[in-house]
């Protein structure tokens, strides 16, 4: 006697395909990706596997990796992206210094992190209860973010005086790891940690995944979209803040670039822009994969345009093979 | 013959939607279908329409075999379908949403001279006063109701398929499309009218077919029967399936609702529900069964009357404060509002009640696998592997898994709309097993079926629901299915 409705509700197994053939793509395909680029790399170049051209990878994935912490949680909860990135980054660094001669580094760098979270926090009210497109809100207070930065310090190159920080942040530890990557290594254990063991990081799958399944389950539905903003603004303040004093030097455009990168990562970690599915550890294996690709082509001398077209051919890879694989197992 | 279907068989997975139905429709001809939620009629339109290919039976028209391979074919065919939900484009004018799909043109242009006396003669064959020009959005969904069945009309049909097509009109609109397919089928055009309005399809049909559980009962003409006769033909069924309720005591009231009205859906609702009780909420689809329970549940807001949960008022503004106060809601629809998919067996069940599972801000994963395997094997969840994604279950096992992220909830008040809609037998009977176990717990139970012998099974108590107001309480010694579907269809109490 039971009967199905036709219309559609009584129909679930067709998604049985859909996550196992999503899952066994973003599972497999990563580490031999990544094993591949090795053996390809160690067979063009004998710099590649050297202590310190790695390193140098590591170095380079730094501060683009604090975001991409952020970035995931954007991804998962289903919040597009987040392109405020390139003012957070901005803000944070030219702070840092600008405040730095009045307030000490430590200081100053906190009120970086803090101005930028305060930027997140306006995205995430304005995508979690006002319900703005993400790409748009975050476009709309980046410009604004900007243009306050670009006011602060007359649009030209602020310098910074604290050398001893410079040293600091540029110093390698426990037998030559520098404190960057420590640094970096550090927040992505905790965004993983936050990601997988806390109700926040359970409620950004939900709700990533089925917002009105999670709303019906009481989870906080805007709350938790906001919170992946306001945490992708922190991050992008304290990558502004790290970068600041690394180079003692900041422009209102140093963050430029880092969004695109970030996405980039985020996407070929395969991350769905769909929601619902990844994790941080894949999100940082983009990112090596990402970083190790582009280390090649550095080696072999491809130049930058190059460079840029294989970033760009990437992301545009990988969202349509994401879209493609969960359109082929779920809704017809 | 117009239309002539025979033998029409179709089966989803698990499920035999429909067998061997025959149906035959004259030129001019008003021919209603009636049936229970679920008897199979959309499926039946469905193949007519060509979204769904029949397993089995053969389609003639003007007795001609033909094959009806994708929804394109049906329209060639000169069959045309009205949903209960609109198609139509609330920006464009009356004119353009008519002839949307054939918009005459001129050397390349929208020709709109042409378009807009098209549309002018079509609405006025028709006998409504809607002018072409207005803007569609400024219409009131009746007049928009008329505007989708013109724009079928225009296109010439042969057969017009009416879903449900009155479920949002007022009585005197209602005698205004009738007008218009009267209109349409003194030109010729055989109409399908599809509805749960018996008294509507008396008055508007020449001839009724009663579809039940997939089968063809019965056809008539309609003179030749009555509202009860065909109450009766619907629901006159053997039980195939017995479920049990167990007698429990019945214990003082843990929810009393009292003069509650969610605008647009229900007015002055009040029911209670006891302890140990299972109280059935009986209505047609579209009678406010759902909003009733999801503004006690905190999903929809109410703008009168008050919510009381043992004897205490409260007001519950969303899901939260609905936990909270000791109510859990498990939903009608599944797959939209129940299941996390991307997310493992542990991870829904716990979804509820993650905040009472931290400790320092971490979920105790310790705890959450127990509590996980604990509900799994509790509801019989198969397979009882915790960590499998929930879209790789069944829709039984799903719907079992949706059960139990509200029983870990711990509800005084367990509310369930549909609980066992597409599920099959086996996942069906363990579902009826647990909330009577529930209910000997001492939990208050609501449950909405639209299958009458589950809710006359399972029931203590019926309530039903009819156009948004309670209109009967019934005893379980007085339930019968047809005083049920006679309320439910806007009979008086008798």
């Amino acid at each position: 006697m039971t009967k199905v409705k036709p219309s559609g509700s009584g129909m679930a197994p067709r998604v049985v395909v859909q996550s196992r053939r999503s899952n066994l793509g973003g599972w497999i395909g990563l580490p031999a990706g990544v094993l591949l680029l090795v053996v390809v790399g160690t067979l063009l170049s004998d710099k590649f596997l050297s202590i310190s051209n790695l390193t140098n990878v590591l170095i380079s994935m730094s501060i683009v990796g604090l975001i991409v912490v952020g970035m995931t949680f954007v991804f998962i909860s289903r919040g597009l992206a987040d392109l405020s990135v390139p003012a957070t980054v901005g803000i944070g660094g030219i702070l840092v210094l600008g405040l730095q001669p009045s307030l000490g580094s430590l200081i100053a760098g906190i009120v970086g992190v803090l101005a930028a979270s305060v930027a997140g926090l306006v995205n995430g009210v304005l995508i979690g209860w006002f319900k703005v497109n993400p790409v748009i809100a975050t476009l709309a207070v980046g410009s604004i973010v900007l243009g306050a930065a670009q006011a602060f310090v007359g649009g030209v190159i602020v310098y910074g005086t604290d050398s001893e920080t410079q040293d600091l942040i540029n110093s390698r530890i426990l037998g030559g790891i520098p404190v960057i990557v420590i640094i970096f290594l550090t927040v992505a254990l905790l965004g993983h940690i936050l990601l997988s063991r806390t109700a926040i990081g359970r409620y950004t799958y939900a709700v990533g995944s089925n917002p009105s399944a999670s709303e019906a389950s009481a989870a906080p539905v805007k709350f938790t979209r906001a919170f992946a903003f306001l945490l992708t603004g922190a991050l992008g303040g304290f990558a502004g803040v790290i970068l600041g004093l690394s180079l003692q030097t900041a422009r209102p455009i140093m963050g430029i670039g880092y969004e695109f990168d970030a996405i980039t990562a985020v996407v070929v970690g395969g991350v769905s822009l769909l929601g619902g599915v990844g994790s941080i550890p894949r999100a940082m294996g983009g990112l090596l994969f990402v970083q190790l690709l582009t280390n090649i082509m550095v080696l072999q001398g491809v130049p930058s345009p190059v460079q840029g077209i294989a970033k760009g051919a990437m992301i545009a890879g990988a969202v349509a093979l994401d879209v493609y694989l969960r359109r082929r197992g779920g809704a017809q | 013959m117009a239309l002539t279907m025979t033998g029409i068989g179709k089966s989803f997975p698990g499920v035999r939607a429909l067998s061997e139905v025959d149906l035959e429709v004259a030129a001019g001809e008003v021919h209603a279908i009636v049936g229970e939620n679920g008897a199979g009629k959309s499926t039946l339109m469905k193949i007519l329409a060509g979204v769904y290919q029949p397993d089995a039976g053969s389609i003639h028209i003007d007795g001609v075999k033909v094959s009806l391979q994708n929804p394109l074919d049906a329209k060639h065919l000169g069959i045309r379908m009205v949903y209960q939900e609109l198609n139509l484009v609330p920006d464009l004018s009356v004119a353009e949403n008519i002839a949307l799909g054939r918009i005459p043109k001129k050397g390349g242009f929208v020709d709109r001279a042409q378009m807009h006396s098209d549309a002018q003669r079509v609405l006025s064959e028709l006998q409504t006063k809607i002018s072409p020009s207005t803007t569609l959005g400024d219409l009131t969904v009746s007049q928009q109701q008329l505007v989708e069945i013109a724009k079928a009309y225009a296109s010439d049909p042969k057969i017009i398929v009416l879903d449900e097509p009155t479920s949002s009109l007022s009585e005197h609109e209602t005698q205004a499309l009738f007008q218009v397919i009267r209109r349409m089928s003194a030109g010729g055009i055989s109409v399908i009218y599809i509805s749960h309005r018996l008294r509507e399809v008396m008055d508007i049909a020449d001839v009724v077919t009663v579809i039940r559980d997939g089968q063809r009962i019965d056809t008539q003409k309609i003179e030749g029967v009555t509202v009860e006769k065909m109450i009766s033909l619907m629901v006159g069924r053997q039980l195939a399936e017995v479920f049990p309720k167990r007698t429990v005591p019945i214990g003082e009231t843990i929810l009393e609702v009292r003069n509650v009205c969610v605008p647009g859906s229900c007015e002055d609702i009040n029911f209670t529900v006891r302890s140990g009780e299972i109280v059935g909420l009986a209505g047609l689809v579209g009678a406010g069964r759902t909003e009733v329970a999801q503004a006690i549940f905190g999903l929809k807001s109410y703008s009168r009357g008050k919510v009381f949960v043992n004897g205490l008022p409260t007001r519950i503004t969303s899901p939260r404060k609905g936990i909270k106060a000791g109510i859990a809601y498990v939903p009608e629809d599944r797959k939209n509002d129940g299941i996390i998919p991307s997310q493992s067996i542990r991870n829904n069940i716990s979804l509820a009640v993650l905040p009472s599972l931290q400790r320092l801000g971490f979920i105790r994963g310790r705890r959450e696998k127990e509590l996980a395997q604990a509900k799994a094997i509790e509801l019989n969840v198969s397979p009882p592997i915790i960590d499998r994604l929930v879209s790789t279950l069944s829709g039984g096992n799903q719907q079992k898994v949706v059960l139990a992220k509200w029983l870990a909830a711990k509800p005084a008040v367990l509310i369930l709309d549909e609980p066992t809609r597409g599920v099959d037998v086996g996942a069906k009977a363990d579902i009826h097993t647990i909330i009577g176990q529930l209910a000997a717990q001492g939990v208050g139970v609501l449950m909405i079926s639209s299958e009458l012998p589950e809710i006359l099974a399972v029931s203590d108590r019926i309530y039903v629901l009819h156009e948004g107001r309670i209109i009967e309480e019934i005893s379980r010694a007085d339930a019968s299915e047809q005083r049920v579907m006679h309320a439910a269809t806007g009979g008086d109490s008798s």
